[in-house]
């Protein structure tokens, strides 16, 4: 139950573009039309459910103050947090280029249509803040956070979906001049936003 | 030079990471006391707050000498502070069972502070509860969680009337106190209040 | 001279990373809701692009090509580190670097750092580099307090925490705390720059 809570929430109320803006850029660069839209949110989600475990363990077992502690307890004192940021961006750079390689080996159809996204990725900072969201949230086990990670990387992948079906309309519509273009696709994604306020009042 | 051979990529990849490194631990050293020290005072004035001894925004401008001052003067003996993450080890050791030392600050007041700390639905929250000299009455609380974006703070951290509903309440045998959940946080207040429970049930047994 | 000058003119309105070239906005707008969060941001974001900027351009002549993105994600993530440490040192910045938390973390991954450092750090000498990445960041900054004004004048009716509109009994206004308001504002900020500079149309 609390994990179905978890995954919702993170998908609905504390959506990583409406509530955080993160990841903005690429959501704003590459939500043109629906298809590459589809293509960025399935590796966006992806990456996040790899790279969000990957850094909890990292986290949990080298970074947190005391974490060190399994090594002995001459380590228990040693604080490496100061190292984490970028030890996250190394670790999310490497899982990036892995997972390009098991797709492009084995999936040559799903790489064809990822493909150019993936490299795009390790800079995308819907990636590089799950997992500071994740340190910062103390998640109590590995499970909840890769929720976490499903239920942000989801909510990215909605938002991106939604906001491209909407330009691919608005293309045909008559916009102010000085609003065309990125003008009006801010202001539109700020009323998406208010509309994803009224998931704030759900109980969970 | 030629600057793509094997080699020179691998020498050059480690001698960056060795030379990043070194300066990164060089200066968390070095900056290290001042941050314990920043954190320490941040600590003890959340504790004055609960206490009544004036408000966050107050003390933030007087600066860390002042509460350190104010709180030497007004607490009992030199209790030692427990910050958040000693908070936190320290929660981890009463789901554990394990032996336990809970941070007691008494005042001259007659005013004794107690902590709690738990989890919410995102993240920790944590908190001070000044109880009256009968030791069930409580006369103050201060609350506080980790929040996502800059300014806006979560209810139980920034609105004084939540705060002050607390003023009054009695902690029963039960180690429950009814407060009201507040809207678009319920989970945090549950979270709260599981972890004054958990808390205050430990203080009783130590 | 002239082309130093448009270095340092340019980012700041006819080429704003923000405005035009849409980058950066990731970690930009959170920390909108206060001008005193805003202006740490933005200084913080200035010093790392300018420094990261300069640092990559005195050693662009030695980075192997293959390992060049890992390369400058080290310097920029080192420099954020340091910015982030020092701020938490300081008696008077220590709260509001625990207010920026995440988002300061975010730096790295903000694509103005690491655009300028692609597109002008690696092709040019240290000097022009420098000031091209310290103009970039401003210009990001002017960006971020113009929407940090807005939002806490109207939202509530403070400017760095004095109150203002509150004074003359203005209640706030929550709804432009909210995250949405931020982008519905910096929309409204790109059409009042379109329609002053009519070339910027698409």
């Amino acid at each position: 139950m609390e994990y179905l809570s978890l995954f919702i929430k993170s998908i609905f109320v504390d959506n990583m573009i409406f509530a955080y803006f993160l990841g903005m850029c690429s959501y704003l660069a590459v939500s043109k039309n629906v298809k590459t839209a589809n293509g960025l949110g399935i590796a966006v989600v992806l990456v996040l459910a790899i790279t969000v475990p990957v850094n909890y363990l990292l986290n949990r077992f080298v970074l947190q103050p005391g974490a060190l502690s399994w090594l002995g307890p001459k380590f228990a004192a040693v604080d490496l947090s100061f190292l984490s940021y970028i030890l996250f961006i190394a670790v999310i750079a490497a899982m990036v280029q892995i997972v390009e390689m098991i797709v492009e080996k084995y999936l040559p159809s799903l790489y064809s249509s990822l493909g150019i996204f993936l490299p795009l990725i390790a800079v995308n900072c819907a990636i590089l803040g799950g997992s500071l969201f994740m340190q910062q949230r103390e998640f109590g086990n590995i499970l909840e956070a890769i929720v976490y990670a499903l239920g942000s990387g989801t909510g990215w992948y909605l938002a991106i979906v939604t906001l491209a079906a909407i330009r691919e309309k608005m293309a045909y519509s008559n916009v102010p001049a000085g609003l065309r273009g990125i003008g009006i696709t801010f202001i539109t994604v700020g009323l998406m936003g208010i509309a994803f306020m009224a998931f704030m009042g759900i109980a969970l | 030079m030629n600057t793509n051979g094997n080699t020179y990529t691998v020498v050059y990849t480690t001698l960056v990471c060795v030379l990043v490194a070194a300066i990164l631990a060089v200066a968390s050293q070095v900056l290290k006391p001042r941050q314990a020290a920043n954190e320490k005072a941040e600590t003890i004035s959340q504790i004055l707050v609960a206490a009544g001894y004036g408000e966050m925004e107050g003390w933030r401008k007087a600066g860390n000498t002042a509460v350190l001052q104010c709180f030497k003067d007004n607490v009992e003996g030199d209790p030692q502070v427990y910050t958040t993450s000693q908070l936190k080890a320290q929660n981890y050791n009463i789901k554990q069972g394990k032996p336990l030392s809970l941070p007691v600050y008494r005042f001259k007041n007659g005013i004794t502070v107690l902590a709690v700390y738990g989890a919410g639905l995102w993240g920790p929250v944590w908190g001070y509860i000044a109880f009256e000299p009968d030791m069930t009455t409580i006369a103050g609380a201060y609350f506080d969680h980790e929040s996502e974006i800059p300014g806006l703070g979560g209810k139980i951290k920034d609105d004084p009337s939540f705060r002050d509903s607390f003023k009054g309440k009695v902690i029963g045998r039960d180690n429950k106190v009814e407060f009201d959940a507040i809207s678009g946080a319920t989970m945090t207040s549950r979270g709260l209040e599981a972890a004054i429970d958990t808390w205050m049930k430990a203080y009783r047994e130590n | 001279m002239g082309k130093l000058r448009e270095t340092i003119l340019n980012p700041l309105f006819k080429n704003n990373p923000v405005t035009v070239l849409v980058l950066g906005i990731c970690s930009s707008l959170a920390v909108t809701v206060e001008m005193k969060g805003a202006l740490v941001m933005a200084i913080s974001v200035t010093v790392v692009t300018g420094l990261s900027s300069l640092i990559l351009s005195l050693i662009r002549k030695t980075i192997p090509n293959r390992v060049r993105i890992i390369v400058q994600l080290v310097v920029v993530a080192l420099l954020v580190i340091l910015v982030d440490q020092i701020l938490r040192s300081f008696e008077a910045t220590y709260a509001i670097d625990k207010q920026l938390s995440v988002y300061m973390g975010l730096i790295i991954t903000n694509c103005i750092v690491m655009g300028r450092i692609e597109a002008f750090a690696l092709g040019n000498k240290p000097l022009p580099a420098l000031l091209d990445g310290l103009a970039n960041g401003l210009g990001y900054g002017l960006i971020l307090l113009s929407v940090a004004f807005f939002r806490e004048l109207l939202g509530s009716g403070t400017l760095f925490g004095i109150p203002v509109l509150k004074a003359l009994g203005y209640p706030g206004n929550g709804l432009v705390i909210l995250p949405p308001m931020a982008l519905i504002i910096l929309g409204c900020i790109i059409w009042i720059q379109r329609s002053i500079d009519k070339d910027l149309q698409e």
